[in-house]
């Protein structure tokens, strides 16, 4: 937390902690109001908001991270109340978290959810090729010994299997509630995990749960061979990546931000993220770094 | 608006779904107590043998408080961090096992620092009347120091069972159930009266176990003629 | 460079994480102290008023003692989780948490130190013809200074503790460490951060807790050595 450094007893400590954090190389530092960065509790959210981080300390913006904040419902009102100023989100279930209707196309979904969150006075910016979407997944076992391929393959076993999930995943309408409503699914149980974490991933391999909710863009998917079951009935919306920025920041600092964010989604694809987050999630590398390197190979840092 | 809210807290309370199920207040509940007995048991029967045996030998009185102090130092959040990836690797997975390791973590130090005060504290000359009537060590350990030393260790049990309940919260974020999981996933989704009745529950649970170890401490008491008095006020 | 390979073949602790994280790791750490001093400090001021009042008015001191006692059975997690709606994802909220913890403690050792001093020194020193204001300033006070010391110490570790608890509302100091490495345990990384965040944590309280004893040595130097 930046704020402390200010309060910490003596220069000594604050010059201290200055030389010893990474600090940008970037051109003078701009004045106004240090922008505070927040992410949802989970690994790509965190990955992307520490990509937002770097373009704009590079660029010479003050910036404080907060990242770690937990479910949208937390972040979503901590970016209301102003306590933090740029989230990524995913078009498709923030438009449907802000009452909204998502579909699955990419611009209207992006378009919908600009104009209905502007009236709370948050900018959406472009959004980034690269979507990343719920998916359903069991290990390969279960699939080979019921025949599962899709998600409407799991009515067979209606009232049988359990799902593991992040805790509010029965309030969601791409979770749960889906589930329920478009695919006609019922589940013996609910377990309360994490969000496409590694206990959701341990609890599959121990087969604690035999339906797990991961991430289209988790690399452990693969890795671990499980098998993501399509959705055939097309539940899950465009979750395009989107920065979603305090109207107030984005008045302040103008285009020369908002165009750093836009760059960085205009690059953002699938593919790079998947294979950003296998190596953050999987092989186990650190996430600033992965971040670096690729901003470096994309010419944005 | 506190109005509100308690209104809310209520219809948490007298919605009969939430009454039913493996989420429900009575699974959650019976949970909750049982792992914090279980791990109560387990800790008792680790701690108290060994360290009524110390300090029957008048030994390890640094060793005691050394053990408490550490104990004391470290975050429970970080015992059941800790737990997590050790049970994993052990093969016991997650949920169940790191939640009752993180618990027992917590127990042993009261429970082990009471047992061997509560030793120590008993007047000399007693024991000395027992050895002189022709007691075996063990016969000593067993008829006069430790029915002494109930009152100190009950103390230690009181002290460890409230703080057990308590931490037993935090096994939700390994994937375990419990009362812990109202708070988690009430938090989760902002669902602010699940909080609060979580939180509720689990205070009402740690009253109620203190009650509990009241009375028996009561029983002990009135049951046995106090000859030494104990003015230990043992901190832990 | 340590490993200790496990199937996997991953290691437990990446040092080289850790030395590229150390500003990282600093500054949470003064996050850390610094949510611990102002609980300290603030409980402390609180706990001295509600004490003299106890001590003034003897009938409140149950009330205190059990509204005190109530805080301290509500688990950290509900208070700081039921907080943040009403104080955001802040300091305050952390800080109500967090002094409310350790009100139980500091007001129960002030009371029982100042109970403690011998009834014939305050005899004498009434009959010395100290003020009762003098007599409590300067006699019943630095008497009871070890038992209040004893409760601070007491106090600071639990806060200490408690710290790592606020990481779950956006703060936490070394918790913070220890709930991403929770979050990503599976990952040579993860267990990286729990083991930061569980050692400094370990380090600090133990530190604290040192620096408490050898206080309570210093200003009480008419005590015997040996004197628990």
């Amino acid at each position: 937390m930046r704020i402390f450094r200010s309060r910490a007893i003596g220069a000594v400590m604050l010059a201290v902690a200055l030389i010893a954090t990474a600090c940008s190389s970037g051109g003078d530092s701009r004045d106004g109001t240090t922008i505070v960065i927040g992410s949802a509790s989970f690994g790509e959210s965190e990955l992307i908001a520490e990509m937002y981080a770097q373009i704009l300390e590079s660029d010479g913006y003050t910036v404080d991270r907060k990242f770690n904040l937990g479910s949208r419902e937390i972040y979503a009102a901590a970016l209301d109340a102003g306590e933090i100023h740029l989230v990524p989100e995913y078009t498709g279930s923030a438009l449907t978290y802000l009452g909204g209707t998502a579909s699955a196309d990419v611009e209207a979904t992006a378009s919908d959810l600009r104009s209905t969150w502007a009236a709370s006075g948050v900018t959406v910016l472009q959004a980034a090729l690269a979507q990343d979407k719920n998916g359903f997944v069991v290990t390969r076992e279960t699939a080979d010994a019921n025949g599962f391929t899709k998600v409407s393959d799991l009515a067979a076993l209606n009232g049988a299997m359990s799902l593991g999930g992040p805790p509010e995943c029965p309030d969601r309408p791409f979770c749960l509630i889906g589930l329920q409503d478009t695919y006609g699914l019922v589940f013996a149980e609910f377990r309360p995990l994490d969000v496409g974490g590694p206990l959701t991933v341990t609890a599959l391999q121990e087969g604690v749960i035999d339906v797990g909710l991961l991430f289209t863009t988790d690399g452990v998917i693969a890795a671990e061979d499980f098998v993501l079951l399509e959705d055939d009935k097309g539940l899950q919306p465009a979750e395009n990546i989107v920065p979603a920025l305090a109207t107030s920041i984005a008045d302040e600092y103008g285009s020369d931000l908002t165009a750093l964010l836009d760059a960085l989604s205009a690059e953002l694809t699938t593919e790079a993220l998947t294979e950003m987050n296998r190596l953050v999630g999987y092989v186990g590398e650190d996430p600033v770094s992965v971040a670096t390197e690729w901003l470096t190979s994309v010419g944005l840092l | 608006m506190i109005d509100g809210f308690l209104g809310e807290v209520i219809d948490w309370f007298t919605d009969p779904a939430n009454w039913t199920g493996i989420d429900g207040i009575p699974n959650r509940l019976w949970e909750h107590i049982q792992m914090s007995a279980l791990a109560m048991m387990i800790a008792a029967a680790i701690a108290v043998p060994v360290a009524v045996y110390l300090a029957h030998r008048r030994i390890g009185g640094s060793f005691v408080v050394a053990v408490v102090n550490i104990g004391r130092a470290i975050p429970s959040f970080a015992v059941v961090a800790v737990a997590l990836p050790i049970t994993i690797r052990m093969g016991l997975g997650l949920g169940f096992w790191p939640t009752l390791l993180a618990l027992l973590f917590l127990a042993v130090p009261p429970l082990f620092s009471h047992a061997h005060a509560g030793v120590v504290g008993i007047d000399a000359a007693l024991v000395d009347a027992a050895v002189g009537m022709g007691m075996t060590d063990s016969q000593v350990i067993r008829r006069v120091e430790v029915p002494l030393a109930l009152p100190v260790l009950m103390d230690g049990g009181r002290i460890a069972a409230v703080q057990v309940v308590a931490t037993a919260t935090l096994g939700a974020l390994v994937a375990w159930g419990g009362l812990g999981r109202y708070i988690i996933d009430g938090f989760a989704t902002q669902n602010l009266p699940e909080v609060f009745a979580g939180g509720l529950l689990v205070a009402l649970l740690a009253i109620a176990t203190e009650g509990v170890f009241s009375l028996a401490d009561w029983v002990i008491r009135t049951r046995q003629h106090r000859i030494v008095t104990h003015s230990h006020k043992v901190d832990v | 460079m340590i490993s200790v390979a496990q199937g996997s073949d991953q290691p437990i602790i990446v040092w080289d994480w850790i030395g590229r994280n150390l500003g990282n790791i600093l500054d949470r750490t003064i996050e850390h102290l610094v949510l611990t001093a102002i609980a300290i400090v603030v409980g402390t001021l609180l706990s001295v008023i509600l004490t003299l009042l106890a001590l003034r008015w003897r009938r409140s001191y149950g009330p205190i003692t059990w509204v005190t006692g109530l805080l301290y059975t509500i688990p950290s997690l509900a208070l700081f989780t039921f907080l943040v709606p009403i104080t955001g994802l802040s300091v305050l909220t952390a800080e109500i948490g967090l002094v409310s913890y350790t009100l139980l403690i500091l007001v129960r050792n002030m009371v029982t130190g100042i109970d403690e001093v011998p009834q014939e020194v305050v005899d004498a020193a009434k009959g010395m013809g100290y003020t009762r204001r003098g007599r409590f300033w300067k006699i019943e006070v630095p008497l009871a200074l070890p038992v209040i010391i004893n409760g601070i110490r007491l106090a600071t570790v639990t806060v200490i503790g408690l710290v790592t608890v606020t990481s779950l509302i956006g703060l936490g100091g070394l918790g913070f460490f220890i709930l991403r490495g929770l979050q990503t345990f599976s990952s040579p990384i993860g267990t990286t951060q729990i083991f930061v965040g569980t050692a400094l944590s370990i380090a600090l309280a133990v530190t604290a807790d040192l620096s408490l004893v050898a206080l309570e040595k210093v200003a009480t130097p008419w005590r015997p050595r040996g004197t628990p």
